[in-house]
């Protein structure tokens, strides 16, 4: 007994560690960064200390006297500077020719203060004359610290003696690198973008699964279970293309269909009516093409499974009801329908959950335009966290959209077991009680 | 820039010099640069770095060393996917050695630790970098360090097609004189509304194509926002001037309700654009100076200076005409030892000397870098490049780098989309942009 359960963990372990890494993992990880402000300008890895112009501005109304302290740069030649010019071993000269001539001088910006190191005799290398001029740095402008410590232990040799929480606030203002926050959901929360983008995946969602992806998949499934298998053959197999076209190619020939030198404008253009963008003329337009470049696609699925489910209702049925004289809509409405009633629930819930997650098709056709009119949560948070024309990618934020897709998947997913009563569904049938 | 403490400073001395001599015999060093919005007349954004190469090595042999570059060109024809590829790639340790982008990558890039200061490997003071534009130099800067140096610049115009301009009663010298009087604020993107509609009331374009703007989100539109007198940045804090943004978008509203700009046009296929531009298809539109390149190379339009002029974008109600520069820069990717970035910068600095700058300022006519630049036959002789230099770019201003600022203007295209299309009314878009930049940026932008 031992052993065999000892087995059966070895058995599932690969597995096991492939469900945490590939769908487990990203979950977390979506909720990790969704916690946080990571952008393009924070970056991913973490940050580091800099007192930049904008950090000065920030500590000026709380410690204005630090702030005045080192609001400018300001380079020295001191003994304690070539001390450590010596120490690095580089030419001797540089130390001898600067302490001979220049001790003491004090610059007004790094600029100033390597012209001078560079019009040493021994020429530096321009990497020699910023390790010189490092040194010579007395005070903490623009300089990066890689750590808190760095920045604080500089400040203090400046004669700036912090508190603790003063010191905290400094770091704070000071960090380059992305924090925990809460932020994203607020923005979320207020943004009235979000709300339409809510909307639109709402709508997107509800009419592509109605119209398509259940009843148009089911009106297949039922018309060509009456139909002779070879028909019937044919028609499944014209449904299936859009599935198994590549996407790319299956929306660029929809793009064909609709520009403005597309063929509905060519076919238009006979009866005089001006080339127009059909796929972007208006929001209408786009919603139109939109639903329908997915439906066609989501409906094969919905065909298939609800073609098998019907196949496997026993024939017994179709015969009994037939020789009761039931006619077609009555063995549709009273044996097939009753009996979808799983299938119809795991096409409802997979397709709504697919449909809130997949953006390509979308992403493909109009871009979420015109004007973002076509733009749902999950393309949202593509572009706010990957794609967009000015680069500044928002992976805090767009993980937040995509954990609050998770959650709202996750929520639909319940409500919708209790619609369709799973529980009776997985119940054991009391005739074999 | 990072301080190092001494016995660090100290190690990574002694392993410079035993690099250095090891660099002294023969030695492979493959460089790779990746240039964003790079179209077919922009090859010499990464050829320039191959005929750096070539000098460099032959400089490298004259000194008795073996040095072979092989350099590795990526060039992108967008920027979205050019960003996502860099950013990606950067943040996975896997960056170019070079890349070739807009300026306003600097401020996040910089604050991100993806790049490192051009000016740690540069010698700015000497040739040929000591020669470039200041204004340029300083456009490549960020919390007073020069990160990037400037590989090209532009500026961008607004264009009338000449023979509709003949047919709605504009004489040869008043479209001779168009320049000067829109310099002076006496046309402005009133006249230009009033133009358009005149050209379609009178049948010479299809409805929608009086004036034909750019296809897309670009930084063209900040150029409007100026025109209407807004500013985008000062003293280093982003600048949201409500007035200013209300009349830009109401501007392009009311475009689309006379009639002369689509409500659809935001999104259309790139290509048919140029198709309809090139072949007097728009009577006024905009765009920018390398748009000379595409237009007579690409397009076809042999005798661009017959039917077109170009001015700078109009004053609006508020401010007053002016021009966009978006330079791009080299900027140097951190994540690779110092050799090989001294290497790249080494490619960088020869890459920006005149001669071979203008190859691609004229390749796709874009303007010089330097003064010497305009020296260089090549550029002397270029009608385009002359007169675009002189009409344009003392009137140019370029967006700030700013690390907040592509949040701004993410923010800002989103809701000018949204009037232009009609999905918000222009109080709307307005007040939800002020509300979002509150909330996402709070302190770091001013609103007025």
């Amino acid at each position: 007994m031992r052993t065999s359960r000892t087995l059966g963990i070895v058995m599932i372990a690969p597995a096991a560690i492939m469900i945490f890494l590939f769908y487990l993992m990203p979950a977390i990880l979506t909720g990790i960064f969704a916690m946080t402000n990571m952008s393009t300008a924070t970056g991913i890895s973490g940050g580091v200390f800099q007192v930049t112009q904008g950090a000065v501005n920030r500590l000026g109304p709380d410690m204005p006297e630090l702030a005045s302290g080192i609001a400018e740069p300001r380079f020295v030649i001191d003994e304690e500077g070539l001390a450590a010019l010596e120490a690095l071993k580089l030419k001797p000269g540089y130390a001898a020719e600067l302490r001979g001539q220049h001790i003491g001088e004090v610059f007004a910006s790094r600029r100033e203060a390597e012209r001078v190191i560079k019009a040493l005799k021994d020429r530096p290398s321009t990497r020699e004359v910023k390790q010189i001029s490092d040194l010579f740095n007395r005070s903490v402008l623009n300089t990066r610290f890689e750590t808190r410590d760095a920045l604080i232990g500089n400040l203090e040799k400046l004669g700036f003696r912090l508190k603790p929480e003063e010191q905290d606030k400094v770091a704070r203002e000071t960090y380059t690198g992305w924090v925990w926050t809460t932020d994203n959901f607020k923005v979320i929360a207020n943004s009235p973008d979000m709300a339409k983008i809510f909307l639109n995946t709402a709508f997107y969602v509800a009419v592509t699964l109605m119209l398509f992806n259940v009843s148009y998949a089911l009106f297949l499934a039922v018309t060509t279970h009456y139909m002779p298998p070879a028909t019937a053959s044919i028609f499944r197999a014209v449904w299936l293309l859009p599935r198994i076209t590549p996407v790319v190619i299956y929306v660029l020939m929809w793009k064909w269909l609709t520009w403005d030198n597309g063929f509905i404008s060519m076919f238009m253009g006979q009866f005089g009516v001006p080339p127009k963008n059909y796929l972007l003329d208006n929001a209408y337009n786009a919603w139109f093409f939109v639903i329908l470049i997915n439906g066609f696609i989501g409906a094969s699925m919905g065909m298939l499974v609800f073609s098998s489910a019907i196949k496997a209702i026993p024939q017994t049925h179709f015969h009994a009801s037939e020789v009761d004289g039931a006619s077609r809509w009555q063995q549709i409405r009273y044996i097939i329908l009753p009996q979808l009633r799983w299938p119809i629930l795991f096409v409802t819930c997979y397709q709504t959950l697919s449909l809130l997650a997949s953006f390509n098709e979308i992403l493909l056709s109009t871009r979420g335009g015109p004007g973002r009119a076509t733009e749902v949560w999950s393309l949202a948070a593509y572009h706010t966290a990957l794609n967009n024309y000015t680069g500044n990618l928002e992976y805090g934020l767009g993980a937040a959209l995509a954990l609050m897709l998770v959650i709202i998947g996750v929520i639909l997913s319940l409500i919708y077991l209790r619609i369709f009563r799973y529980d009776t569904l997985i119940s054991k049938p009391l005739i074999e009680d | 820039m990072t301080v190092l403490p001494i016995l660090k400073s100290a190690a990574l001395a002694a392993v410079l010099l035993t690099s250095t001599a090891v660099f002294a015999s023969a030695k492979d060093v493959s460089i790779s640069v990746w240039s964003g919005g790079s179209g077919p007349n922009d090859n010499y954004r990464v050829d320039a770095i191959e005929i750096a190469a070539d000098i460099l090595e032959r400089e490298a042999a004259i000194r008795g060393e073996q040095l072979n570059i092989i350099v590795q060109k990526t060039p992108y024809s967008g920027w979205e996917d050019f960003k996502q590829a860099l950013t990606l790639a950067a943040e996975a340790k896997k960056a170019p050695n070079i890349v070739a982008t807009g300026h306003e990558d600097i401020g996040p890039w910089a604050q991100a630790g993806l790049i490192v200061p051009a000016e740690d490997y540069i010698d700015l003071d000497a040739w040929p970098i000591s020669d470039i534009y200041p204004n340029l130099m300083e456009i490549s800067s960020f919390n007073g360090t020069v990160y990037g140096i400037p590989q090209d610049a532009e500026s961008r115009p607004l264009f009338f097609w000449k023979p509709y301009m003949k047919a709605i009663g504009y004489t040869d010298a008043d479209i001779e004189a168009l320049p000067a009087k829109v310099e002076k604020g006496e046309y402005t993107l009133k006249n230009v509304l009033e133009d358009a509609k005149k050209m379609q009331d009178k049948g010479l374009v299809q409805a929608g194509y009086g004036f034909y703007p750019r296809t897309n989100n670009g930084p063209d539109y900040w150029q409007f926002y100026t025109s209407f007198g807004g500013v985008m940045e000062e003293e280093g804090k982003l600048v949201f001037d409500k007035a200013a943004m209300k009349r830009t978008y109401q501007y392009f509203s009311d475009l689309v309700a006379a009639g002369v700009t689509k409500k659809n046009h935001i999104g259309m296929p790139g290509d048919q654009w140029w198709k309809e531009v090139a072949t007097g298809k728009a009577g006024i539109w905009h765009g920018g100076t390398w748009h000379y390149a595409r237009l007579v190379n690409q397009e076809g339009l042999k005798d661009f200076f017959d039917n077109v002029q170009f001015t700078l974008i109009p004053a609006g109600e508020g401010g007053k005409a002016n021009t966009l520069t978006h330079p791009l820069t080299y900027l140097l990717m951190a994540g690779h030892d110092q050799e090989t970035t001294q290497i790249a910068a080494n490619l960088v600095t020869i890459a920006s000397e005149p001669r071979i700058n203008a190859l691609h300022a004229i390749k796709s006519a874009h303007l010089g870098i330097s003064a010497s630049e305009t020296k260089v036959d090549l550029y002397a002789s270029n009608r385009w490049a002359s007169e675009a230099t002189e009409r344009l770019l003392p009137h140019a201003n370029a967006m700030p780098n700013n690390a907040d600022f592509g949040k701004y203007w993410t923010i800002m295209w989103k809701n000018m989309e949204a009037t232009w299309t009609g999905a918000k009314s222009v109080d709307a878009a307005v007040n939800d942009a002020e509300a979002e930049l509150k909330s996402t940026l709070g302190g770091a932008i001013v609103i007025r």
